[in-house]
């Protein structure tokens, strides 16, 4: 069962469809799996019927079979597009930033995994309604992103210190509920690898977000 | 309740003191000088960097539209406020910044949808404290036209002439160290 129980379906959140599948397409680079979007993939995938698939660029030469199969098994009806709400087309490539393109003859490519990260969110339309609320929790995405994906050791350092702060107060990052910011905060924690020597708070809700299993689809990236 | 925003006047962060300048007429906030930039809605909730400020204020004042008026265009201006915090601050070369936004611009009056966005705001106040000397009109048409028809229009202007003469004052001085 889904933690996010929003009720807004995909037209009233993207406009009418008009007959295509709603394809969001991410070019990503393979030294960078972008872990938030994978748990991001999987919470749609309960969501809505999402047509998934993974490619691979010219650019890139070989992939890992990780990062293949990273969106699960490929679908065997995959000829039947009117049968999906969604498409979710990840390319490896080449590309010095995360990008992401979708719908666009009226919105412009969209860079960084924190923005994606964003975007697939309000696609679960569990957004915090409280501006306070909303605001923390895009801070905590842009800390994460700057801090702890590519700041320094000392950035890191201070980074891990606030997040396990915060993490003695509430279970989650904004208090009791998960959120966007508890997802691209605990994946760049993984990333960074030092879950072992990480401090207490952290280690706990580390755990708690693994246990939501939407995390399952990141281990096999980690090893 | 009433909102304070401190601003660092030694460093005045000009994309908040325009969407200050926005949202005056729609929320209780007032504008000091001080030390450090920091936007005090109680004392638990404090926000201290210029695009969470900036998101802050956008969404206490939601008739204005600054957050854009969808879920699209909210991630446009996601996207551009990340672009002008990574790719034009701090940058000495912008040349890949500028291109890319005059391709955007090139059939677009504002960044994001039909109106002026946070995503205007941040991008004109990064080039403002930073670029403007590199966005050559013969390079750039498409940007210059934005940067220059926004400038014209209040509170660019008087943001810009109240703020952005300091700016150039301080970077003129050689930084101590």
């Amino acid at each position: 069962e889904s933690v996010f129980r929003g009720t807004a379906d995909l037209d009233s959140l993207l406009g009418k469809d008009l007959g295509a599948l709603r394809d969001i397409v991410i070019n990503a680079n393979p030294a960078h799996p972008p872990l938030s979007l994978l748990v991001l993939h999987a919470l749609l995938c309960q969501r809505y019927q999402v047509l998934s698939s993974v490619h691979v660029h010219s650019s890139v030469s070989a992939v890992p079979p990780p990062l293949l199969s990273c969106l699960g098994p490929q679908h065997i009806d995959s000829y039947a597009r009117q049968r999906f709400q969604l498409g979710f087309t990840l390319i490896w490539k080449d590309v010095s930033k995360l990008q992401m393109k979708f719908n666009t003859q009226s919105m412009c490519p969209i860079e960084g995994e924190a923005s994606v990260a964003r975007f697939l969110f309000r696609l679960l339309s569990a957004e915090p309604q409280d501006p306070v609320a909303a605001t923390q929790m895009d801070c905590w995405i842009d800390t994460a992103v700057f801090q702890l994906a590519e700041g320094g050791s000392k950035e890191r350092a201070a980074m891990l210190r606030s997040l396990n702060s915060a993490l003695g107060r509430s279970p989650w990052l904004l208090g009791q509920e998960f959120s966007l910011a508890d997802i691209v905060c605990a994946c760049c924690v993984l990333r960074a690898g030092q879950t072992t020597s990480a401090a207490a708070n952290i280690q706990r809700w580390l755990k708690s977000c693994q246990n939501l299993c939407h995390f399952d689809c990141v281990n096999p990236l980690l090893q | 309740m009433a909102l304070n925003l401190t601003i660092n006047s030694s460093n005045p962060p000009l994309g908040a003191l325009l969407t200050a300048e926005h949202v005056k007429g729609s929320v209780n906030l007032s504008v000091e000088e001080g030390k450090d930039t920091m936007l005090h809605v109680s004392d638990k909730v404090q926000f201290s960097d210029v695009n969470s400020i900036t998101r802050y204020l956008a969404r206490v004042a939601p008739a204005l539209g600054l957050y854009g008026s969808n879920m699209m265009e909210q991630t446009e201006v996601d996207h551009w406020l990340e672009f002008s915090a990574r790719r034009l601050c701090g940058q000495s070369d912008l040349s890949s910044a500028l291109g890319d936004l005059d391709k955007a611009l090139a059939l677009r009056t504002f960044l994001v949808g039909h109106s002026v966005t946070l995503a205007d705001l941040c991008v004109w106040a990064a080039l403002k404290g930073n670029g403007e000397s590199q966005a050559k009109p013969n390079s750039y048409p498409h940007l210059c036209r934005w940067f220059s028809f926004l400038s014209s229009q209040v509170p660019f202007s008087s943001v810009g002439s109240k703020w952005a003469s300091k700016i150039s004052a301080i970077k003129a001085t050689p930084v101590e160290k």
